[in-house]
């Protein structure tokens, strides 16, 4: 159906959306091509970070070993190497790979939810609310907050940050948001409040801590994957994955939104339900991922800035693929931080802000036009 | 039809839009007029659902407090004043959210190209590809309005007329553009829609409105046609200008009315 028009238009209309060829501007081809590929560079990260290693456990017989699994007669991989891939890289890699495509999706979703390339979890303070939540567990579940881990067990720890990490998010959005519209230079200096408060009760809880919570407190603030076992994976599992599973279901309002919240209504997007959905992802992917290794910044803001700009800001293809980048780039981290000082390792947090850091002053330089505050 | 009775909108403690009341129909095209801070926007902002407000607005009958997001999205579209992106999205890609509501009326075969359909639509056929961000603030809004008609590509469904609610749709085009837009709008109401939308031109608005609603400090102080409505007192109290209706200028001096491209 066409509409009469008495003023014709220079422009032909005959180039118009005839046969196979993909019209101008969708992008969704190269989305697919590009999460399909992604696919393929994490199975490759995957197998690279379980042979790699201090240990000469190859992965020729590695395989082999997932095949046949521990408890068969395997000639091929002595007991030792089985203890080393099975109870250190194995959890080490799947923890790696769970942390980093939480990061990354939570920058995304946080980047949609507030319109904003530069809202990540870990510069705007939420990360600190999840790191005040889980001190507070290591520091005082000796003391009043015993019940909860007698209650909770190992999830106590996960849980603490994310309820930390939903208050700071709450926050946050309160004071960054009004009508609707985000302001970016409020967030960036809520941040800056946030992460400070954050700083001095943490502060507060060291000065109180004893010996041995200090020393839990220190392995835990380095931002390292490197005490990865089946335990934390249980802890923080849950709650990182259900993350991921749920942010498929915020591609479409996530789209909307990118209009600004009254144009995401009036297209029919339930934008206040909507909101409470996504802030609880981030606060979840973001809280188990900081309980269980500390802070890791910067995967949260490079991945999806990354990828907008290889498939462009279409969450239905940017979540999936942040996933998937952020779990190979955060194995590639660790790789390196186990390998660079070897037989030492580096905090894998030290190796991704020596990397994030800059690119995040680029993204800036970019971007300093639109950011004028 | 759109129905408006007796409608109070306020902004804080001050009350913007006082005791309005009018209809607008389906197959019209319906304008509303009246000086800034007339309260205009915030009516249509109340028509759109965005603000809370005393009285009843009804589309098709259906009282708009009653419907859910997703009905509504299936019985109008609306064109803001003007919309900012922060992430880079390409043309074709704000306009193909306009399909989100999922009820476009274009069949699926259909669908796939009518991004493409609606740009060639309001003059910007071969846009597609480009980025939003790198648009004049007037093809930002000619693309805005191509998403805007994907959402209610058919003005009927099921049977019901659809609504398009435009808030100053010519503000920064020029005068090529205003002129199509326009023609966009009276052929949706043509073909059974309704369209209301806000007008600051009020040559524009003689030459295509079916009908007008004058507003002036937040009442509704006239309804009818524009030969009925546009006169000479009635501009002069609400504009507080002298203006005179049908007044030709010193015949040294060119003025260009949009009626002499239809001639």
């Amino acid at each position: 159906m066409s509409y009469p028009v008495l003023i014709k238009s220079a422009a032909p209309r005959s180039a118009l959306g005839g046969g196979k060829t993909r019209a101008q501007g969708d992008r969704s081809f190269l989305a697919k091509s590009v999460i399909l590929m992604l696919c393929f560079v994490l199975v490759a990260t995957i197998m690279f970070s379980l042979a790699a290693g201090a240990s000469d456990a190859s992965i020729v017989s590695l395989v082999g070993a997932l095949f046949t699994g521990i408890d068969s007669p395997a000639d091929a991989l002595s007991l030792r190497d089985r203890i080393i891939i099975y109870d250190i890289r194995l959890p080490r890699v799947i923890l790696g790979a769970l942390i980093g495509a939480s990061l990354a999706v939570s920058g995304a979703v946080m980047q949609g939810l507030f319109r904003n390339p530069l809202a990540d979890p870990g510069i705007v303070g939420v990360s600190a609310g999840a790191g005040l939540g889980a001190v507070s567990m290591i520091v005082l579940g000796g003391t009043f907050l015993a019940p909860l881990i007698a209650l909770f067990g190992f999830y106590a720890l996960p849980l603490a940050a994310f309820f930390g990490a939903l208050a700071f998010t709450l926050i946050l959005y309160r004071v960054a948001t009004r009508r609707g519209q985000t302001s970016i230079a409020t967030m960036l200096l809520a941040g800056i409040a946030l992460g400070a408060m954050a700083g001095a009760y943490m502060g507060v809880l060291v000065y109180i801590a004893d010996d041995r919570q200090l020393r839990d407190l220190t392995f835990w603030g380095l931002g390292s994957l490197a005490g990865a076992n089946w335990v934390k994976i249980a802890a923080a599992g849950p709650f990182i994955v259900s993350a991921l599973l749920i942010s498929p279901f915020l591609a479409r309002g996530l789209n909307g939104l990118a209009l600004g919240e009254a144009a995401a209504s009036h297209l029919g997007i339930p934008v206040q339900r909507f909101k409470r959905i996504a802030i609880v992802v981030v606060a979840g992917a973001t809280g188990a991922s900081v309980a269980v290794s500390g802070g890791i910044g910067f995967v949260g803001v490079v991945v999806p800035h990354l990828l907008r700009l290889m498939i462009g800001p279409d969450h239905r293809y940017l979540l999936p693929a942040a996933a998937l980048l952020g779990a190979s780039l955060l194995l590639l981290a660790d790789a390196v931080s186990r390998t660079i000082v070897a037989p030492s390792e580096l905090p894998i947090g030290i190796v991704t802000a020596a990397v994030g850091a800059p690119f995040f002053l680029w993204i800036l330089l970019r971007r300093r036009g639109i950011l004028d505050l | 039809m759109i129905e408006v009775s007796d409608i109070s909108v306020s902004l804080g403690k001050k009350k913007i839009v006082e005791n309005a009341s009018f209809n607008a129909e389906a197959a019209q095209f319906t304008v509303i007029v009246g000086p800034n801070g007339s309260g205009k926007t915030t009516l249509m902002r109340a028509l759109s659902g965005d603000l809370p407000f005393t009285g009843r607005i009804a589309i098709n009958g259906f009282a708009i407090n009653r419907l859910k997001l997703w009905q509504m999205a299936a019985m109008r579209a609306i064109l803001p004043q003007s919309t900012q992106l922060s992430f880079p999205f390409t043309v074709r890609e704000i306009v193909k959210l306009g399909l989100i509501s999922g009820r476009s009326g274009a069949a699926r075969r259909e669908a796939e190209d009518l991004p493409d359909e609606a740009l060639a639509l309001v003059d910007l056929a071969g846009f597609g590809g480009r980025f939003y961000q790198e648009l004049s603030g007037g093809e930002q809004q000619r693309v805005q309005l191509a998403r805007v008609l994907c959402q209610v590509w058919h003005p009927l469904l099921d049977g019901q007329p659809r609504f398009l609610f435009l808030d100053e749709p010519v503000s920064s085009l020029d005068i090529k553009h205003q002129l199509i837009i326009m023609q966009i709008a009276r052929a949706f109401a043509k073909r059974g829609g309704g369209v209301i939308a806000i007008l600051h031109d009020l040559n524009l608005t003689a030459m295509y409105a079916d009908r007008v609603v004058v507003m002036h400090g937040g009442r509704i102080d006239s309804v009818g046609t524009p030969a009925e409505v546009l006169t000479d007192e009635r501009i002069q109290r609400v504009y507080e200008c002298a203006l005179k209706v049908g007044a030709l200028p010193a015949t040294q001096v060119p003025f260009i009315l949009p009626q002499s491209a239809a001639l």
